[in-house]
């Protein structure tokens, strides 16, 4: 992102000021870097009567001091769906500034209008630069959680660990603000910092107050799954008694309810004592199954019948059913 | 005594003074300055404008770069043309004025800035624009002696 400027205008005349030699090339990205020396040098050309003369003005420099600037940002791209446990917020921190800065983070779990408030475990760096926490690669930092110096317009992703209590109900809301403050310091706009810039110069704030902060929202997705199983027996005499070569068809409704989804769900109901599976009968939600395994959700055997439903989400409810005949 | 040919030179480096020495025996001097524009907004919203020492700039502030001409000889000068490059770290204010003749190609051609185009890296031709512009000149032609003047240009801290 940074441009050096590739050349000094050229400087006519015969004396160079020492400070201009000593003067290092400016190289900014979009605000002009902190230390960076602003000369202006004009010059004219002019006829006095015996021929064309040229010469120049002195030269004004003036050095640009360092502006103390940083935004943060969730990265989140909503609430994210929080259980019980750890729980990750995903921010970005950026030196808006123009110049190398440090910035102080410190995260707050209670903010006003939340629901529960979280636990915050730790502030991590995203080392490895993949917008994922790590354990164990990224780095959490200690003490006063600081960054490392962050060139002007260098950004970091910052985690923010949490633990969510126990006893949060499904669809509780709570926010977490994360806090950038400049190390050097902050305040009001045009806060100076006599000294503390780039290179000696003065640090000045800049319009974000040299601190800024951003908001990361959880969402409780609790999902409960409630099994219902009922029986309905038809004997071979037309009638509902459980006699030998009755027929009891049982039906399990596995509802599914709260904000999230669960994953990997498989219903498995075993044979009562004396009765045995009647051979084709397991359907889902209507449809026949196989009994094989594999070639399709359900499969039943001589023991147990088993359907795998695999993710549901909160809000559905499937249905199993198949027949036994009592022995 | 070798402490008299010491020039002082001022902690901070700013506003070096260093007089070439062929404008010692020129009929015309320059003095160039620059100053910090500040703008400021009193209790009842009145704005006002400021000129004051640039000892604290940061980036998007606008200074002003000014170019005092004086013919101290006792003829007059002619062809007078005062060229100056604009530094690199700062842009042309966009309220600048739109008669200055500008050149956006370190000085190879000139004109108002609405007449000049400029050509980006894929070859395509473009309006020029005030942060395009590398060098401002005024061309004068002749100065009386005793006249002077003061040429100015606003540039915005890039």
């Amino acid at each position: 992102m940074k441009k050096t400027v590739a050349k000094f205008l050229p400087l006519a005349g015969t004396t160079i000021p020492i400070a201009l030699i000593l003067a290092s090339q400016p190289a900014y990205a979009e605000g002009v870097s902190a230390g960076t020396l602003i000369e202006n040098t004009a010059n004219a050309t002019f006829d006095d009567g015996s021929g064309t003369r040229t010469i120049d003005s002195n030269t004004v420099v003036v050095q640009v001091n360092e502006l103390l600037d940083v935004t943060v940002t969730s990265l989140n791209t909503g609430p994210v769906a929080v259980t019980p446990g750890s729980a990750v917020l995903t921010f970005e921190i950026t030196n808006t500034g123009n110049g190398p800065e440090a910035f102080q983070l410190s995260a707050n779990p209670s903010v006003a209008g939340n629901d529960f408030d979280t636990v915050v475990d730790n502030i991590a760096i995203d080392r490895n630069g993949n917008n994922v926490y790590d354990p164990g690669i990224d780095e959490i930092l200690t003490g006063p959680a600081t960054t490392e110096l962050l060139d002007a317009e260098a950004n970091l992703t910052v985690f923010v660990l949490v633990t969510v209590p126990d006893g949060v109900a499904d669809g509780e809301e709570s926010d977490v603000d994360l806090l950038a403050e400049a190390v050097t310091g902050t305040g009001t706009p045009g806060t100076t910092f006599v000294g503390q810039g780039v290179d000696g110069t003065n640090a000045i704030v800049g319009l974000t107050g040299a601190d800024d902060n951003a908001i990361g929202s959880m969402v409780v997705g609790l999902t409960s799954v409630d099994l219902i199983k009922s029986a309905t027996i038809s004997d071979p005499f037309g009638g509902s008694a459980a006699v030998p070569g009755a027929i009891v068809t049982y039906t399990v409704t596995a509802n599914v309810s709260g904000s999230g989804a669960v994953d990997e769900l498989i219903v498995t109901d075993r044979y009562p004592a004396g009765t045995r599976y009647r051979a084709g009968s397991l359907a889902l939600d209507g449809t026949s199954l196989t009994d094989a395994v594999g070639d399709d959700e359900g499969d039943a055997d001589t023991t147990q019948i088993s359907v795998d439903l695999g993710t549901v989400a909160g809000g559905t409810a499937r249905v199993i059913t198949f027949d036994v005949i009592v022995n | 005594m070798l402490k008299k040919y010491f020039i002082p030179i001022t902690a901070t480096l700013l506003a070096i003074s260093a007089p070439a020495m062929a404008a010692q025996d020129s009929p015309l001097v320059l003095e160039g300055d620059v100053h910090l524009v500040r703008v400021v907004t009193d209790e009842n919203g009145v704005q006002t404008t400021e000129m004051v020492e640039p000892d604290v700039i940061v980036p998007g502030d606008r200074l002003l770069f000014t170019t005092d001409y004086r013919n101290i000889g006792s003829d007059p000068v002619n062809d007078f043309v005062l060229t100056n490059p604009v530094p690199a770290a700062v842009r042309l204010a966009p309220d600048a004025d739109t008669g200055l003749e500008v050149s956006v190609d370190g000085g190879e051609s000139w004109g108002a800035l609405a007449t000049l185009t400029v050509e980006s890296e894929t070859g395509e031709t473009r309006a020029a624009e005030h942060a395009d512009v590398t060098h401002i000149r005024w061309t004068l032609g002749v100065v009386e002696p005793g006249q002077s003047g003061r040429l100015e240009y606003p540039a915005i801290i890039r």
